[in-house]
């Protein structure tokens, strides 16, 4: 009991730490429109430790603070970071989740589908949607992939999972 | 027993799943609960974090614009040389043709909180709000031109909408011919230049290519003569009642860091600026 308490604590410090790289450290970062989204690897991260309905939940709440932020069309985000945590939870069960590779490459299509998500749902731009899409989004997905494996590899033993690269 | 216990489970996720979706599908039709859920949860939840995003942009940008601000500052300080003499000229030639001084548009510096979405860049938080004098509908520039207007001002933050946004829109003509029309984004599918378009033009007015394109005035929201862009060519027009210019705009708001609100003397009248003979 006190192990399980102790993993979700060391989980949520996790978190924390995503949630504050987000907001100190991201700004600082340069080609904004193509940096890691932490907030996104967060959530993502507790999505495939959840079970679908509390991953959605996490999902809405998440999306809805993105939404504040960037309210060109709200409920976009919501909407897309509610569909990504839910297939992260149902995708658990599909994908060996111990296997660095596959974990980033699960985050980087989650980054996509919520992109491609928020941008539909927000209507067309001044950019064109192919170029969204097809270039920056992926570029988006990659690198929070690799910063999704630096997480995974650092915080291992805290996120209880043995690594198989 | 247990099958039992993961069917209800499961229910409860469908259940959960489709109650977030629900909500979020009612915040994009209607806007107004959208708008006003998102302005409560950024003055609320978001308050911290964006606190501390400012800290962090602050810092940033005290490191990395010393340089350049430098080399700005003696640019400017070469500049303000000929200022005095170019001052008195203008006052000469303003008392010769019978006009006031120009009115002048106090400004707040502010710095730009990027975010993650990719629809960043269609509005952005700006580090000024009410408390330094921040008001709705003023407008926001950058060193290049025009980057858009005040939607929404908390008490230490303000909501800009830039101009790639699909409901930005602004009265503008073009220098030196003066052909007026309606400045809107370019909205497309496909392509990748961010553009804008000057719409509304007469049929009888053609702007040629390399043209600027600046702000009128009309509407009283943007002040006259920010720059918007430059004519690149011409979009075809259907219906032909009017023709429609494609405008490189002056300023990107995806690469904005610094941007600087003017603050509209909304409660002033500018009956002043105007010589008697014209006054309404």
């Amino acid at each position: 009991m006190i192990s399980i308490r102790a993993d979700r604590g060391r989980l949520w410090a996790v978190l924390a730490l995503l949630v504050v790289l987000q907001f100190a450290v991201r700004p600082d970062l340069p080609y904004p429109r193509v940096a890691p989204d932490f907030l996104l690897l967060a959530l993502m991260l507790y999505a495939i430790r959840s079970r679908p309905g509390v991953a959605a939940v996490a999902g809405f709440v998440v999306g809805l603070a993105v939404d504040a932020v960037t309210p060109a069309r709200v409920g976009a985000g919501a909407l897309a970071h509610t569909v990504v945590g839910y297939l992260a939870a149902w995708g658990r069960a599909v994908f060996f989740p111990d296997n660095l590779l596959v974990n980033g490459i699960v985050i980087a299509v989650g980054v996509w589908i919520r992109n491609a998500i928020q941008l539909l749902a927000s209507g067309p731009g001044v950019g064109g949607l192919p170029m969204e899409l097809f270039v920056w989004s992926p570029l988006q997905a990659v690198t929070t992939a690799v910063a999704a494996g630096l997480v995974l590899l650092l915080f291992q033993r805290w996120l209880d999972i043995r690594l198989d690269t | 027993m247990a099958l039992g216990s993961d069917r209800s489970l499961s229910r409860r996720d469908n259940a959960l799943f489709f109650l977030c979706v629900l909500l979020s599908v009612a915040m994009l039709l209607r806007p107004a609960f959208g708008n006003r859920v998102a302005g409560y949860v950024r003055d609320t939840v978001m308050r911290p974090f964006l606190w501390m995003q400012e800290r962090s942009e602050q810092s940033r940008a005290t490191r990395s614009a010393f340089d350049r601000l430098r080399a700005e500052r003696d640019s400017a300080a070469h500049a303000a040389q000929f200022l005095s003499s170019l001052r008195a000229e203008n006052q000469r030639l303003r008392s010769l043709l019978g006009l006031e001084a120009r009115l002048p548009v106090p400004y707040v510096p502010a710095e730009v909180l990027h975010q993650s979405a990719p629809t960043d860049g269609r509005t952005l938080i700006l580090s000024a709000g009410s408390r330094a004098g921040v008001k709705r509908f003023d407008p926001v520039i950058s060193a290049g031109g025009l980057i858009g207007v005040v939607r929404d001002v908390d008490r230490d933050r303000s909501l800009a909408m830039t101009w790639t946004h699909p409901d930005f829109r602004a009265s503008a003509f073009t220098m030196p011919a003066q052909v007026f029309g309606i400045v809107a984004p370019a909205l497309q599918l496909t392509g990748s230049d961010q553009l804008l378009q000057l719409r509304g033009v007469a049929i009888r007015d053609s702007v040629p290519n390399g043209t600027l394109v600046v702000t009128s005035g009309l509407g009283g929201v943007y002040p006259q003569g920010i720059p918007v862009g430059t004519v690149i060519g011409q979009a075809s027009e259907e219906t032909g009642w009017e023709r429609i210019y494609i405008v490189r705009p002056a300023a990107n708001p995806e690469n904005a860091e610094q941007v600087l609100i003017l603050r509209t003397p909304h409660d002033s009248s500018v009956a002043r600026a105007f010589p008697g003979d014209t006054a309404p």
